[in-house]
């Protein structure tokens, strides 16, 4: 004989057992009482919406394209409504009905209860509260997260408060936590449930650990670190190259559980009689979130507004409500077809870059010693070209068999044992053969002495050291080469990249300076330079002579007679210091910006690995961030240009 | 004194003064009482050659068309481009891939002799613009709400986002994601994504944000499996000018 069913009366913060016919009957009668929005399957994904049937709710998702706050913010409401003139007080408009939203995933709990706090606590928002007042949350917890998902991470894949009810499909049926008096009353008035058995409670602590180890994507450091760690990298170059493809299309805050921004209109009738004053989604990562009246954008570069809505995520949200500002959805990344905006993406991109300051910072006593810093590897002279009386080009082979593993730009140090040693920017590209190019004017004691190096002759080198060219930046796009003189020894290792990888760029336009005919450089290949159909090549000198054909002047008459595409060109100069400045100016007036001027600096430098001080430039150390720089990085360096 | 308002046409298919008052009947009389409507070939014969503000239908392809449209700069105090010809140069520009000849060849055959032709362009290649009503067909609540402002002494309120913003508001699933290709992360918004909502994609019709990142857009069409031609095909349809003159 079965024990007699003992009708259990639902009590909150208990959870119980419900078939899944019970929960048919729950949902059922909740659709007689009101509205009831739920999950769907929509065009192969979930979306949230209207529901009519038991049937067409859909309890194992991974994701819904929006999330359900929009139930609680819709994209567009009445505010108030007036009529123009002002003689009348604007009469206030709250649209809430009674509604149940069914299927919500803790996150979006999570999310919620964020969105309870900015908008019921400090300046509580009537419509906000009104709607949220007449709403039922029918959670589930969710056992198959998105691919994009990193909840667990975030806390947030479970949630302990913030519904009516919380549902777990324990395959047998569903276990379901009240979390409120009303969920407590729905349950008694629509269904049936009963308390658990012990191993209805092992299976229910089970799925849900078996649901957390799905997570493919967390966050590498603790969450608690987050504010600071956003606070430490507010200027690492992350927000600027991360943000390089961000198309500004706003995908990533419209899909968010956890944004509120909203922007205010007033619309009026054809009449222009009536009006009324609208609130509709907005969100800082669109263009125009922070410009005023008169033009001025405040966040106006795409890596500041990105930049922004990750620090809303991580920091500021977080500061200001005690809330964290990201549950974990994936929807952002999944929303973003330039596939950037997943903030545990640029949390742990930046959590890596601090950590590897600290690390540096900290090595201390600790520290393994690099025993190789300053101990140059042996290279052989295999080839020594002269290009003027001052000024030859040398071909060396590390004897190690190795290849030199240089970025275009790159330097290295270059010593002859007992003179000394001198920084050398490296002139060939990584590109060609097994060896490497120095070009190198004589002038010091070093150049003097590798100068006087016949074929065979060993010297010694360090590195190769410095950033190099942004390789990743300029692909794809408009070159415009303009070497000055020498400044053609280190521009020539990316002509040679760009010219072996040409269909990697759009058009290519290279200038050439000298001071005067007897001074041009690598005669053979300015030659074919200026045969080659891929590129524009023009050349200039600045004072000619008798067998001189070509332009004279200085380089930059040579800027008005090209044809650049401002918006899709970066401009990468090296020349001597006085160079700079004016083609600076020349270039502005063609329209580039200054994060669109590349440019390599020359200083002392005596280490290559920033300790010896010598490159520093106000707080920059040249062998260290540079020698490779954009204008924008520059112009405001006192000494650098 | 109600402004005066007039419209006139130029190269396209007239369907946007078709569609510029498609209102409800009390609409038409309210907009009746705030303006006079004094030039609209589509409704009324009279003409008149005292007006303030001109609407501009259509796209500027003939020489003869210059003129005329600087005439109507000149006694117009606000200039409004109508539609996707008037404010992009729209599928009109499609023939600026052709020489004129051939462009005249193949259209009026062998009386091309009769007909100058000039390459296609959109109103502000001419004249100054003072606002835009986008879209082909434009919104009727757009052109609406661009008199409404005018009205009321304020900037009429158009978007400078791109079309996903509307798109996301509406709920919809991203047409990438449809296996379909799309325009809508460079295109104005305005349309309240209303291609794509009814289960299309968005051509582009209402043109480019300001500052839009085409680099970005192109390599995602290219992701998304189109070919280098297609992904100029794709923004030639309404973007032809935007694009030739970059």
């Amino acid at each position: 004989m079965t024990p007699k069913k003992e009708k259990v009366l639902p009590e909150v913060n208990k959870t119980f057992v419900m078939t899944k016919r019970s929960l048919k009957s729950l949902v059922e009668g909740l659709i007689k009482d009101m509205e009831v929005v739920g999950v769907k399957s929509k065009q192969g994904k979930y979306v949230y919406d209207k529901i009519a049937s038991f049937e067409e709710l859909c309890l194992d998702y991974d994701v819904t394209v929006t999330p359900p706050t929009k139930y609680l913010r819709p994209a567009k409401e009445t505010l108030l409504k007036f009529i123009l003139g002002g003689k009348s007080k604007a009469e206030p408009v709250i649209e809430a009905i009674p509604r149940a939203i069914i299927g919500v995933h803790p996150y979006d709990i999570k999310a919620i209860e964020l969105l309870d706090t900015v908008f019921m606590s400090a300046n509580p928002d009537p419509n906000y509260i009104a709607r949220r007042q007449n709403t039922i949350i029918i959670g589930v917890d969710c056992l198959n997260p998105s691919p994009k998902s990193f909840a667990s991470s975030m806390g947030t894949n479970l949630a302990e408060t913030g519904f009516d009810l919380l549902l777990t499909d324990i395959g047998t049926g569903y276990m379901v936590t009240v979390g409120s008096e009303k969920g407590a009353e729905l349950l008694a008035k629509h269904a049936q449930v009963r308390e658990p058995r012990g191993n209805e409670i092992a299976k229910h602590k089970a799925v849900r650990d078996e649901a957390s180890a799905k997570y493919k994507l967390s966050l590498n450091v603790p969450r608690e670190r987050l504010p600071k760690l956003l606070e430490e990298s507010y200027e690492d170059p992350y927000w600027e190259s991360r943000s390089e493809t961000c198309l500004s299309c706003g995908s990533c805050v419209m899909v968010c559980p956890t944004c509120f921004c909203f922007d205010v209109k007033d619309e009026v009738a054809l009449n222009l009689k009536d009006g009324e004053r609208l609130r509709q989604w907005d969100g800082c990562l669109l263009v125009d979130f922070a410009r005023v009246a008169t033009g001025e954008n405040f966040r106006h570069t795409k890596a500041s507004r990105f930049r922004h809505r990750i620090f809303r995520k991580g920091k500021y949200v977080l500061e200001r409500y005690g809330r964290i500002g990201c549950v974990g959805c994936g929807r952002c990344a999944i929303a973003c077809l330039a596939e950037i905006a997943s903030p545990v993406e640029a949390f742990n991109a930046i959590a890596k870059s601090v950590q590897a300051k600290e690390a540096a910072l900290s090595r201390g006593r600790e520290a393994k010693p690099e025993t190789e810093l300053y101990i140059p590897r042996l290279a052989e002279l295999v080839k020594v070209n002269e290009l003027t009386p001052r000024e030859k080009v040398f071909e060396f082979r590390l004897q190690d068999g190795q290849a030199l593993g240089q970025r275009p730009g790159q330097f290295v140090e270059v010593s002859v044992m007992g003179i000394g040693e001198a920084p050398i920017s490296i002139s060939s590209s990584p590109t060609r053969d097994g060896t490497f190019q120095l070009a190198i004017r004589k002038v010091g004691d070093v150049t003097n002495a590798l100068h006087n190096l016949k074929k065979g002759d060993i010297v010694g080198i360090r590195g190769p050291f410095g950033n190099g060219f942004p390789l990743e930046t300029l692909e794809g796009k408009n070159i415009l080469f303009v070497a000055g003189g020498i400044g053609l020894f280190p521009l020539r290792s990316l002509i040679q990249y760009v010219l072996d990888r040409r269909s990697s760029y759009g058009k290519v336009i290279l200038l050439f300076g000298a001071r005067s005919p007897a001074e041009r450089l690598f005669l053979d290949e300015l030659a074919a330079w200026s045969k080659n159909p891929q590129i524009e090549f023009h050349e200039t000198v600045d004072v000619g002579d008798e067998s001189w054909k070509g332009n004279v002047g200085v380089i930059t008459t040579l800027i008005p007679k090209v044809d650049i595409d401002p918006k899709k060109t970066l401009a990468v100069i090296v020349g001597p210091p006085i160079m700079y400045r004016f083609v600076i100016v020349e270039l502005k007036k063609r329209g580039l910006t200054d994060e669109n001027i590349i440019m390599s600096l020359e200083r002392r430098m005596k280490c290559g690995v920033g300790k010896c001080g010598h490159c520093q430039i106000n707080g920059v150390y040249v062998c260290q961030e540079g020698p490779v720089f954009t204008y924008a990085q520059l112009r405001n360096l006192r000494e650098a240009v | 004194m109600k402004p005066k308002v007039a419209f006139f046409d130029f190269t396209g298919c007239e369907g946007c003064q078709l569609d510029a008052l498609n209102l409800d009947a009390g609409e038409v009389i309210d907009l009746l009482n705030a303006v006079d409507i004094v030039n609209f070939r589509e409704v009324k014969t009279e003409r008149a050659d005292d007006y303030d503000i001109a609407f501009i239908e259509g796209s500027i392809s003939r020489e003869s068309e210059i003129p005329r449209l600087q005439k109507i700069r000149a006694q117009a105090k606000i200039v409004i481009a109508l539609g996707a010809c008037a404010g992009i140069g729209g599928i009109n520009c499609l023939k600026n891939h052709l020489s004129m000849d051939e462009a005249r060849q193949i259209v009026y055959g062998k009386d091309a002799k009769y007909y100058d032709t000039i390459p296609a362009r959109p109103v502000n290649a001419v004249v100054t613009v003072d606002y835009y009503v986008r879209g082909c067909p434009p919104v009727t609540a757009e052109l609406v709400k661009v008199i409404k402002a005018l009205l009321l002494g304020k900037k009429p309120d158009i978007p400078n986002y791109p079309v996903c913003v509307e798109c996301k508001m509406a709920g919809n699933v991203c047409v990438f994601e449809r296996g379909m290709t799309c325009l809508g992360p460079v295109i104005r918004a305005g349309c309240d994504a209303i291609c794509v909502t009814s289960g299309r994609r968005c051509w582009g019709c209402r043109g480019l944000v300001n500052d839009p990142n085409l680099d970005s857009e192109k390599d995602i069409l290219k992701k998304y499996g189109l070919t280098v031609e297609q992904v100029v095909e794709k923004f030639k349809i309404y973007n032809t000018y935007a694009e030739v003159t970059k």
